[in-house]
């Protein structure tokens, strides 16, 4: 039988039940790591760090879960700020604009799929963080603009340009964009 | 409401870019990390009850009748039939308000 987050959630509250938790935790675990992790730039203990103190948030927190939004839509709001508290304390917010990376030469056409990949997580990476925010729960976590907008506390216009702006940027910096838009 | 463009070669190539994150003992490390959540939230409110009995009995027991509003020459005698009611209302307010913020300070 399987219970919906709506039932574990109430479990937990009433119960304290921590396999119910775990359940709720083995649900968003992998969402909410690979979000973390993008915002990391790949920092994958970090990430995992950040995860497991916003899953105990979560627990200490859940009773002003009110349910208006998608739990994981929760979760990604309390991750994000996880993230902003140690970027803020390691500045890293004020260092991370970067400028435009040279132009290299063009690739062949089979190379271009897999090199695609992996150019991707590179450019991934040289995006602010508000525009790589917005782009991995808009476009890899199927956000809409507006759940987006309430995780990262900002209005929904910035989501929006933050998506666009986002997307041009890596558009200009993977190479091989326009041979695989091609394909 | 926005939906990923199904013909936009960047939108597919970031959905395909998001893989699973196999768990790893994740959940189990997460769990063994748990606070005790319901301990917390009785102690706070514990305090907030114990602070309303005690606002709730120090009101029942508060000389009404002495609880007229003073004017400002009988404050300055400072007689204490007309100070101590209102000392005791000033404390019990003050001791609910400490009890609130405390309370919702152990929430966070």
């Amino acid at each position: 039988m399987s219970f919906t987050d709506a039932d574990l959630i109430a479990r937990v509250l009433s119960s304290e039940d921590q396999h119910a938790f775990g359940e709720l935790v083995r649900r968003y675990q992998s969402p909410v790591r690979g979000f973390l992790a993008r915002l990391t730039r790949g920092d994958a203990h970090l990430a995992d760090d950040l995860a497991q103190e916003t899953f105990v948030k979560a627990w200490r927190k859940l009773q002003t879960y009110r349910g208006s939004a998608k739990f994981s839509t929760w979760l990604f709001g309390i991750a994000y700020n996880e993230y902003r508290t140690v970027a803020r304390q390691r500045k890293e917010l004020a260092l991370e604009d970067v400028g435009e990376p040279p132009a290299e030469p063009a690739k062949s056409a089979a190379d271009s799929r897999s090199d695609l990949r992996l150019d991707l997580t590179e450019a991934l990476k040289e995006l602010h963080s508000s525009e790589r925010a917005a782009i991995v729960l808009c476009c890899q976590n199927g956000l809409t603009h507006e759940e987006a907008a309430q995780v990262l506390d900002c209005p929904l216009g910035t989501v929006k340009t933050n998506v666009l702006r986002g997307k041009e940027k890596l558009r200009r910096r993977l190479p091989d964009y326009q041979h695989y838009e091609s394909t | 409401m926005n939906r990923p463009e199904d013909n936009d070669p960047l939108d597919a190539l970031l959905r395909e870019q998001n893989p699973h994150i196999d768990d790893d003992g994740f959940t189990g490390r997460v769990v063994a990390a748990l606070p005790r959540r319901r301990r917390i939230w009785l102690w706070s409110n514990i305090l907030l009850g114990l602070t309303a009995v005690g606002s709730a009995l120090a009101i029942h027991w508060l000389p009404w009748e002495n609880l007229s509003v003073p004017d400002l020459s009988a404050l300055l005698s400072l007689n204490p039939q007309v100070l101590l009611p209102w000392l005791l209302v000033l404390s019990v307010t003050a001791s609910l308000t400490w009890a609130i913020m405390a309370a919702a300070q152990w929430e966070d």
